[in-house]
């Protein structure tokens, strides 16, 4: 019984190990690289870092995805297993500027 | 609301229909950090020969972290010919658990408190799970709601009560899909299915960006009664001003 709940609770760990993982910096409000290219079919992570002294908001709705990320601060995002395609993203706060897509190949 | 009335509004309605009002919405387990809104939410129902009820509610809402949303808002409702009128004071508060994808089921949980004008009523506390997954452009959220009066003047019991949504994400501006809610008597011991308030139907969902960290964002749905206590007919409607 102990076995099964360890190799239970093993699960999340072994899942977060492997997902591979990805960056994307905000600065001057843009994002960098402005075109991040992904593995389909796979859970992604996605690391956030804003290097401004403002807060930006990543958003995309073709990716289902909203968060803040505090000036000069980083988060973390979980998207996909996507299909392969072009996904759009944007910073809401900045949306003249902060523009990116991923492609999921 | 004075005791006799209390008696006949019981006697009326079984306790389950009281749990919900048409004005609820579903919860989502998400929060956004920083974010202010002005929430607006209204609804009527109405069951053949009874009443029409109407109930709406105007609130301020605050991430206050990346993971606690918090708002408070001003509830008002009317029965029959009669005009809205003051109904509750409600403090809401939502946690998320989880990131959003981290796992294949993304969890948060609510925690509201509701103060009516009517202290026979009691205070009201209302908490359960927030979950969601998607499927492709499917998004799928399913909430179990506990209810308990507290301090009111009849014999309480903690009533169990359910939200469910689908929602296929079209655009921004127009998703579409279907909302369900009811209400099944006691937590451990349900009423018979012709007195559960189960009622479910199409609903719409979009957000307008206004630019300059501002946005609208409305939801709605018209729900049919598909058990005996429920209103036939329920619409109700949100709309956040987000800024």
């Amino acid at each position: 019984m102990y076995q099964i709940l360890g190799v239970i609770a093993l699960v999340p760990c072994l899942a977060l190990a492997a997902d591979p993982e990805f960056n994307l910096t905000i600065r001057d409000h843009r994002f960098e690289p402005a075109e991040l290219r992904v593995p389909a079919g796979k859970k992604i992570k996605l690391l956030i870092e804003n290097k401004d002294d403002t807060a930006e908001e990543f958003e995309s709705h073709a990716l289902n995805r909203e968060k803040v990320v505090p000036a000069r601060a980083r988060v973390t995002l979980f998207i996909g297993p996507l299909e392969p395609g072009r996904y759009p993203f944007a910073g809401e706060f900045h949306e003249n500027t902060a523009q990116g897509v991923i492609i999921a190949q | 609301m004075n005791r006799p009335l209390y008696a006949v509004v019981l006697a009326l309605f079984p306790a389950s229909a009281l749990f919900a009002g048409p004005a609820d919405y579903v919860f989502l387990p998400a929060v956004t950090y920083g974010e202010r809104e002005i929430d607006f939410k209204s609804g009527t129902a109405r069951n053949s020969g009874d009443p029409r009820m109407s109930a709406a509610s105007i609130g301020f809402g605050y991430g206050a972290t990346q993971r606690w949303f918090t708002e408070i808002y001003r509830k008002y409702e009317s029965s029959g010919d009669e005009g809205m009128h003051f109904d509750a004071w409600e403090w809401e508060n939502k946690f998320q658990l989880t990131e959003a994808g981290e796992y294949p089921v993304d969890a948060g949980f609510i925690v509201e408190i509701e103060h009516p004008k009517d202290r026979s009523e009691g205070n009201e506390l209302h908490l359960g799970p927030l979950l969601q997954t998607e499927l492709g452009k499917l998004q799928l959220n399913a909430n179990i709601l506990f209810e308990r009066h507290y301090r009111a003047e009849s014999p309480q019991r903690t009533e169990l009560g359910y939200q469910w949504q689908v929602k296929y994400r079209l655009q921004p501006k127009f998703e579409y899909g279907f909302q369900g809610f009811g209400e099944l008597g006691q937590w451990n011991r349900w009423d018979p299915p012709d007195q559960q308030t189960n009622r479910m139907g199409p609903a719409v969902f979009g957000k307008v960006g206004l630019g300059n960290r501002q946005a609208l964002r409305y939801n709605a749905a018209w729900l049919f009664g598909v058990s005996k206590a429920a209103p036939d007919h329920t619409f109700r409607f949100q709309a956040e001003y987000e800024f």
